[in-house]
C-alpha cells in the first residue's frame, strides 16, 4: 500500500515538475501584478474599502514615478468578504491565475493566517499585512514555518504590554490587576503584561478576561477587585471599557487606571465622566515626528480632501509601498527574490527615501545605480525583526483638566530598547 | 495553463470539502426532513478534535498527540457523533423551525466555546501547525495539493457510495416515511423518533470529518472558521444542487463556490481599478442575484429528488 502511495506521489510530482518547467521563462512582462485580499464587504468592510483605496493610491504614486522595473503595476484587489475560506481562494487565485509574486492582507489574523499557511507559504510568496496582530505569526516564524515570507507593517502587541508595564512600575504600583477583552488581541496582550510587569518590578493583581457586548461587567470586576489591588490595567473597547470602567469606579476601585491604545477615545471620556479620570493614563502608537510621514499626509489630503485618520491607513500605504521598492531592487519578480529584498531595501545605513513620486524617483535611481537605500515612510522608519514584525514609536496620554494631552515621547529605538531589556 | 490547474485543483480540494458536509445535511434535510441550523457548529467539533490529535504539542493548551491523519479524521467523526447524539437526545422532539431555532442557538454556543475555552481550544489565536499529510508524500504545492484533492476525492467518493446505498435500503425509505409523515410511519410500527436521531447522528459525523478535512488541508483552526455565515453557504449548496438527491448535493457545493470565489474573479477583471475598493458589494449583489435566478429556474434544485414509486406499484 505504501509503495502504491509512493510510486502515485512521484508520478503526481514529475506531472507537476513538466508542467513548472514550461512555465519557468522569466524576462519581467508588463505590467507587474501585485495582489490585494481584503474584506471590503462583510463586517469588516468599511474599514477594508479605505484600506484598500489606500493600497490603491501608494500603486498610483509609485506608477507616477515610472512603476517596476519599465512596468506600470497593476493593483488586482480581492475581497476576503472577512471569510477565511474566501480569503484563501483569493489569495489562491491570485496567485496561480494572475501571478502575483507578493500578496497584500488580510486585515483580521483569522483570515491572513490561513493564507499564509495554506498559499503564500507553499507556493513561495511574499505576504505582508497592514493590520493583523495576532502574535500567532511571530511564534510561527520562530518556529521556522513562514519562509521568512511573512511581514506585517503593524507594530504587534509586543511593544503595548511593554509599555504598559512600563506605565505601571514607573508610577510605582505594586499591584496591578488586569481585565481584558477576549479575543486574539486582548488575550495576547494580557499574557505579555502579565511577564513584563514582574519583570520591571511591580506586581500582578487578578487577570480577569470580558467577552464583548454584555450589559454588565460586576462578575468580573468584582474578581478583579480581589486582594486590593492599587491599580488596574485595563485593555477595552470604548463601550464595554466605559461599562468596566464605571462599575470598577463603583465598586470602590482604585482610580489608577492605565488603559490600552483604543480607549484613547472622546466616546470613552464622555460616557464614564471626564471628573472620575484624572488618574487616568494611556499608551498610544505615535506618529514618529518624520518629514516622510508629513509628506504622505500631505499627499493624502490632496487626494481624498481628509486627513488619514482611520485605522490600518498608514501601514497599508508603508506595505505596498515598500513591496514595490523591493519589486525594483529585486532580480526577478519571485517571492524569495523579494523576500530577500524587503530586507534590502529597509536596511539600516542605506539613503533614506521618502514616500511619494519625487521620493520613489529618487530610490529608483539609487537602486539602478546599485546604492543601498533605506525607506522610510508614512510610519517611520521600517525595520522588520527576524520573524517579520516592526515596532513603532509610542507616546503616553493623560486627560489634563478634561483634555486629552501627550505628556511622553518614545522613539522606536527607545521601544527597541524596553523590549530588548524584557526579552533577555 | 499551469496556474489554471493549480487553481482548480485548489478549488476542488475546499468545494469537495464543502460537499461532503453538504452530503450530510442532505442526509438531515433531504432524506429525513430534519431542519439542522447548526452546521457550522459540528464542523468546528470536527476541525477542532482533528487538530488536537493531530497536531503537534504546546504549552498551556491540551493535544499535541501527533497522531496519524487517519486517527484524526476517524476521531473527527466520533466527536460530532457523540456531540449530534447528545444534542440530538434533547432537540430531536422539536419539531421544524424550533429544531432550527435550537440548533442554531447551539453552534453559536459551541462557536462561543471555542473562543473561551483556551485550554482546548487554544481560544482566539486558534490552534497552528496542524500537519498536512500531502507535504510529506511530494514537493511543491501542486503535486502536495494533488495528493491532498485525490484523497479527498476518495472519502467525497466513498460518503457518496454509501449514501445512496443507505437511502436506497429500507432504512432509507424510513426516513423518507417519517419525512413525509411521522404518525403513518409510526403506525406500520417503525420508531420515528430512533430513525430521526439515527440520520441527525450520521450527518453529523459527515460534518466533523469535512471540518477535520478543512483543518488538515489548511494547517490552521480558529473560531473565526465557524461563523453563522458557513451554516447559510452549506444550506445554500444543498437548495442550489437540490435536496434529497446526492448527486444535487454535491453539484451544489461545486457550483455555489465557483460562484461565490468566481464572481470576485469577474469582479477584478470587469470593474476598473479606481473603483474596486467598492466591488466588495457588487460582488455580494451578484452572488444573490445568481442564487436568486437558480431557485426561480428551478425550484428544486439543479437537480431534485428522483420520484420513487415501488417496482411492484407498477403492475
Amino acid at each position: 500500500m505504501i509503495r502504491r502511495v509512493r510510486a502515485a506521489a512521484a508520478g503526481l510530482a514529475a506531472i507537476a515538475a513538466t508542467f513548472a518547467m514550461a512555465g519557468a521563462a522569466s524576462a519581467v512582462e508588463c505590467p507587474v501584478k501585485l495582489g490585494a485580499v481584503l474584506p471590503v464587504s462583510g463586517p469588516m468592510g468599511q474599514v477594508g474599502e479605505r484600506i484598500a483605496q489606500t493600497g490603491q493610491f501608494a500603486v498610483e504614486l509609485f506608477n507616477e514615478a515610472g512603476g517596476v522595473k519599465g512596468c506600470p503595476v497593476e493593483y488586482v484587489l480581492r475581497d476576503t468578504q472577512g471569510q477565511p475560506t474566501v480569503g484563501v481562494d483569493a489569495a489562491k487565485s491570485l496567485v496561480e491565475l494572475e501571478g502575483v509574486p507578493a500578496l497584500v492582507g488580510a486585515i483580521s489574523s483569522g483570515v491572513s493566517l490561513p493564507i499564509l499557511t495554506s498559499v503564500a507559504v507553499p507556493s513561495k510568496v511574499v505576504q505582508i499585512s497592514c493590520c493583523s496582530s495576532s502574535e500567532t505569526f511571530t511564534q510561527l516564524a520562530k518556529e521556522g514555518k513562514t519562509d521568512g515570507l511573512w511581514f506585517r507593517t503593524y507594530a504587534t502587541n509586543r511593544s503595548q504590554s511593554a509599555m504598559a508595564a512600563l506605565l505601571a512600575t514607573k508610577a510605582g504600583f505594586k499591584k496591578t490587576a488586569v481585565i481584558y477583552v477576549n479575543t486574539d488581541f486582548g488575550v495576547g496582550l494580557a499574557n505579555r503584561f502579565k511577564e513584563d510587569v514582574v519583570k520591571l518590578g511591580g506586581g500582578l493583581g487578578e487577570v480577569v478576561a470580558y467577552n464583548e457586548s454584555q450589559q454588565s461587567y460586576r462578575a468580573e470586576v468584582t474578581k478583579a477587585l480581589q486582594g486590593n489591588p492599587d491599580s488596574l490595567f485595563l485593555i477595552a473597547f470604548p463601550v464595554d471599557g466605559a461599562t468596566i470602567t464605571r462599575e470598577w469606579l463603583a465598586l470602590g476601585g482604585t482610580d489608577n487606571l492605565i488603559v490600552n491604545n483604543s480607549l484613547r477615545s472622546d466616546d470613552y471620556f464622555d460616557a464614564v465622566g471626564r471628573q472620575y479620570l484624572k488618574n487616568l493614563i494611556g499608551y498610544d502608537s505615535a506618529q514618529p515626528r518624520l518629514p516622510s510621514v508629513a509628506t504622505f499626509n500631505e499627499l493624502f489630503e490632496k487626494r481624498f480632501d481628509s486627513p488619514p485618520n482611520g485605522p490600518g491607513l498608514h501601514s497599508v500605504f508603508d506595505a505596498v509601498t515598500v513591496t514595490l521598492l523591493a519589486m525594483e531592487q529585486a532580480d526577478e519578480l519571485t517571492g524569495p527574490a523579494i523576500r530577500d529584498a524587503i530586507r534590502a531595501v529597509t536596511k539600516e545605513g542605506g539613503t533614506e527615501v521618502h514616500p511619494g513620486p519625487d521620493g520613489i524617483r529618487r530610490a529608483k535611481e539609487l537602486i539602478a545605480a546599485g546604492k543601498p537605500i533605506r525607506y522610510v515612510g508614512a510610519t517611520g522608519a521600517l525595520s522588520f525583526d527576524e520573524n517579520g514584525d516592526v515596532q513603532a514609536p509610542k507616546m503616553v496620554w493623560k486627560l489634563i483638566d478634561g483634555k486629552n494631552t501627550e505628556v511622553e515621547y518614545y522613539s522606536t529605538e527607545d521601544i527597541a530598547r524596553l523590549i530588548a531589556k524584557l526579552d533577555n | 495553463m499551469i496556474g489554471l490547474v493549480a487553481y482548480l485543483v485548489f478549488f476542488l480540494i475546499v468545494a469537495l470539502i464543502f460537499a461532503v458536509a453538504v452530503l450530510g445535511l442532505n442526509l438531515q434535510w433531504g432524506f429525513t426532513g430534519l431542519f439542522n441550523a447548526g452546521v457550522a457548529g459540528f464542523l468546528a467539533i470536527g476541525a477542532y478534535t482533528m487538530a488536537i490529535l493531530t497536531g503537534p504539542s504546546r504549552e498551556a493548551v491540551l493535544g499535541g498527540y501527533e497522531l496519524p491523519f487517519a486517527v484524526g479524521l476517524l476521531g473527527a467523526m466520533l466527536a460530532s457523533g457523540f456531540a449530534a447524539l447528545v444534542i440530538g437526545l434533547i432537540t430531536l422532539r422539536l419539531r421544524d423551525e424550533f429544531l432550527a431555532v435550537a440548533t442554531f442557538g447551539i453552534a453559536v454556543t459551541i462557536q462561543l466555546v471555542c473562543v473561551n475555552w483556551e485550554y482546548v481550544t487554544g481560544g482566539t489565536l486558534g490552534l497552528i501547525s496542524i500537519p498536512n499529510p500531502s507535504r510529506a508524500l511530494a514537493d511543491g504545492p501542486f503535486a502536495q495539493n494533488l495528493i491532498y484533492l485525490a484523497l479527498v476525492a476518495v472519502l467525497a467518493g466513498l460518503v457518496f457510495v454509501g449514501l445512496e446505498r443507505i437511502v436506497g435500503a429500507p432504512w432509507g425509505r424510513v426516513l423518507k416515511a417519517v419525512r413525509e409523515d411521522e404518525t403513518a410511519a409510526a403506525s406500520l410500527g417503525k420508531n420515528p423518533v430512533r430513525v430521526r436521531l439515527e440520520a441527525f447522528v450520521l450527518g453529523c459525523m459527515l460534518m466533523g470529518l469535512s471540518g477535520a478535512l478543512y483543518v488538515g488541508f489548511i494547517g490552521y483552526v480558529s473560531p473565526f472558521d465557524f461563523l453563522p455565515i458557513v451554516t447559510f453557504q452549506i444550506w445554500t449548496m444543498l437548495i442550489v444542487g437540490g435536496s434529497a438527491n446526492n448527486r444535487g448535493a454535491i453539484l451544489g457545493a461545486l457550483i455555489v463556490w465557483a460562484v461565490w470565489t468566481g464572481s470576485g474573479f469577474v469582479i477584478s477583471k470587469l470593474v476598473p481599478p479606481s473603483v474596486q475598493a467598492q466591488s466588495g458589494a457588487m460582488q455580494a449583489v451578484l452572488i444573490g442575484l445568481i442564487l436568486v435566478v437558480t431557485l426561480l429556474f428551478r425550484p428544486r434544485g439543479l437537480i431534485g429528488e428522483k420520484i420513487a414509486v415501488s417496482r411492484h406499484a407498477r403492475d
